[in-house]
């Protein structure tokens, strides 16, 4: 088996593939502490896509994959991902105005 | 395989991370499901709409556990899980920073003098 090694195609693939066949799609994330590895597979038992990782910032990654996966599944495959997977901008400035001084 | 309620589900998920620390490891797998079999779908009024939920399954190679989440809840439940991924994935490394235990201080202060771009 091929690992992806670009998240950017992992994420795009793998949205693509539970697209069409929403049925048979299943997303497995499997973490071994012990060797520090993250191994993230999407499959429809036909295609099968995998992305591997010791990176801690691919894990903050695969937390918004985990949101577009729970969306799409929860809602159904035409739900809308894009609040999802952005950062939430709107929560974050707020925080930013009135911290500092004015004159 | 036991389908359990979210936050019972979530304590499982947690104490399976902790088992697995020294050795191990922890499968997590997400799918559409409508929890039904294959008979019961049968059964129903064809052109009905089907319920599907997020079917969750977890296992450490020894005991699976289960759960599902529907439209409803399943912002409150990936809150919590991000969470315990979160608290549970450390053996992860940390951008490619070598022996940075050795000066902890002296790392901090390097993360302040290389942010600063402009000349």
């Amino acid at each position: 088996m091929v690992y992806i090694t670009s998240w950017d195609e992992f994420v795009e693939r793998s949205v693509q593939l539970f697209r069409a066949d929403p049925d048979s799609t299943r997303y497995v994330m499997k973490y071994r502490n012990c060797d520090g590895k993250l191994v993230l597979k999407v499959t429809d038992n036909r295609e099968c896509l995998k992305f591997k990782t010791d990176q801690a910032q691919d894990a903050k990654k695969m937390e918004k994959l985990n949101n577009i996966f729970f969306t799409l599944m929860a809602r159904g495959p035409d739900a809308d991902v894009s609040e999802v997977t952005g950062k939430e901008p709107m929560d974050a400035q707020p925080t930013k105005k009135g911290r500092g001084r004015k004159q | 395989m036991v389908l359990l309620q979210l936050d019972p589900f979530l304590n499982e998920l947690t104490s399976m991370f902790e088992h697995t620390t020294e050795k191990g490891s922890v499968w997590v797998t997400l799918k559409r499901s409508s929890l039904k079999s294959k008979v019961q779908m049968n059964k129903m009024p064809s052109g009905g709409e089907t319920e599907y939920r997020c079917l969750i399954r977890a296992t450490d190679g020894k005991k699976t556990i289960s759960t599902s989440v529907g439209a409803k809840d399943h912002q409150r439940f990936q809150a919590s899980y991000a969470t315990i991924l979160k608290a549970h994935m450390t053996a992860l490394k940390k951008r490619e920073r070598k022996d940075k235990k050795k000066a902890a201080e002296n790392d901090k202060k390097e993360g302040v003098a290389k942010n600063p771009k402009r000349a």
